[in-house]
């Protein structure tokens, strides 16, 4: 038997070897890192672990705030009383202190009665949006509300009310329903406001809304970093 | 005589696993076809080797244009949105197991026979 078949079958064998152990070390570095194989779990703990120091910074954002409230009101010599109040004012105004006053709160939920009831029908039509929500806050603002919160959430300049799947983000916080929305101003002007408007809309498509008038709302502050990184005030002779 | 093949599939396993290019996620999906291709020929040469029609020639020429065949078909069912991929893999998959199929048959023969004739 001549033996013309080894080197070719040699030359073969090198390379399924070198595909093979190839293939085999690609596999075995995929697992490790395409999160589809892994079913996003390590997205989620992402997420989660993010999110709990999004909280942390939060505690030392607030102790920094109170030790900063605590030297501010300290009794000073000279004009500085003056300067104490405007800062004051523009705190309140910029919602970095919780406030207290007259105001309404309403709370709105899912249709989940309307949707056990109708099973077949689409699920979108009974689940509040964030649509809602951003309507409902505009109205409050249309009737001069001071101070909004939506599930504890202070409304800024810079907040914002966002679909993100089934969840939605209220200074990038997620909230979910029941929605509990405060908000500081004269009970009646935004209680006939909102009546009129979203509140009545969503009444009549059955879902479970209240609304009821306080002496007293507590609106707590915004709670998250609030810098100014780009902006800067123009200068008057610049206008 | 098998020494100089198994010798020179470990050397392969040996280079295959010092050599550390990354290769894109998109393309492992032709990299297996290039293995089942690569293991198809191992398994069909030593079946012709068995029996005795062995031809170096038809052998590493087979190995190649299989291989890129397959990857180029794989490639073209990607950009037609058909998963030719699977026909590829299925195709080597089944030569796969006939080539052992026949390998085994052939070895059983051979024990048989060499048996056989101890006995005479």
């Amino acid at each position: 038997m001549s033996r013309k078949w080894l080197v070719p079958i040699t030359i073969v064998c090198i390379i399924s070897g070198f595909f093979l152990s190839f293939q085999l070390k690609v596999q075995a570095n995929n697992n490790n890192t395409n999160p589809l194989s892994q079913k996003n779990t390590n997205l989620v703990m992402l997420i989660n672990d993010l999110e709990e120091e999004i909280k942390n910074q939060e505690n030392i954002i607030e102790q920094i705030r109170n030790d900063l409230s605590n030297l501010e009101n300290r009794p000073l010599p000279g004009n500085l009383p003056e300067l104490q109040g405007q800062l004051k004012d523009a705190r309140i105004i910029a919602g970095l202190t919780s406030v207290i006053g007259k105001g309404i709160v309403i709370t709105i939920d899912d249709n989940s009665d309307g949707l056990k009831n109708n099973p077949q029908d689409d699920p979108n039509k009974y689940i509040i949006h964030y649509a809602h929500i951003l309507s409902i806050v505009s109205e409050l603002k249309v009737g001069n509300a001071e101070a909004i919160s939506v599930n504890g959430q202070r409304l800024i300049t810079n907040s914002e009310i966002r679909c993100v799947g089934n969840v939605i983000l209220i200074n990038t916080t997620r909230i979910a329903p029941p929605f509990t929305i405060s908000a500081i101003g004269s009970p009646k002007h935004l209680a006939e406001i909102v009546t009129n408007g979203e509140l009545d809309i969503m009444k009549s498509t059955n879902y479970p809304v209240t609304l009821e008038e306080f002496d007293e709302v507590i609106i707590p502050a915004y709670k998250s970093d609030l810098q100014f990184r780009y902006a800067k005030p123009v200068k008057e002779e610049d206008e | 005589m098998w020494v100089l093949p198994v010798f020179g599939l470990l050397i392969g396993i040996v280079l295959g696993s010092t050599l550390t290019f990354q290769i894109p996620l998109i393309y492992v999906k032709y990299m297996s076809i290039a293995v089942l291709a690569s293991l198809d020929s191992v398994f069909g040469g030593i079946r012709s080797v068995l029996e005795e029609r062995f031809d170096g020639t038809v052998l590493l020429s087979g190995f190649f244009t299989n291989a890129l065949l397959a990857a180029l078909l794989a490639y073209l069912g990607d950009r037609l949105g058909v998963d030719l991929y699977y026909a590829a893999v299925f195709a080597f998959g089944v030569r796969l197991f006939q080539n052992l199929a026949a390998i085994r048959h052939k070895l059983l023969l051979q024990y048989r026979s060499k048996k056989n004739r101890q006995l005479r």
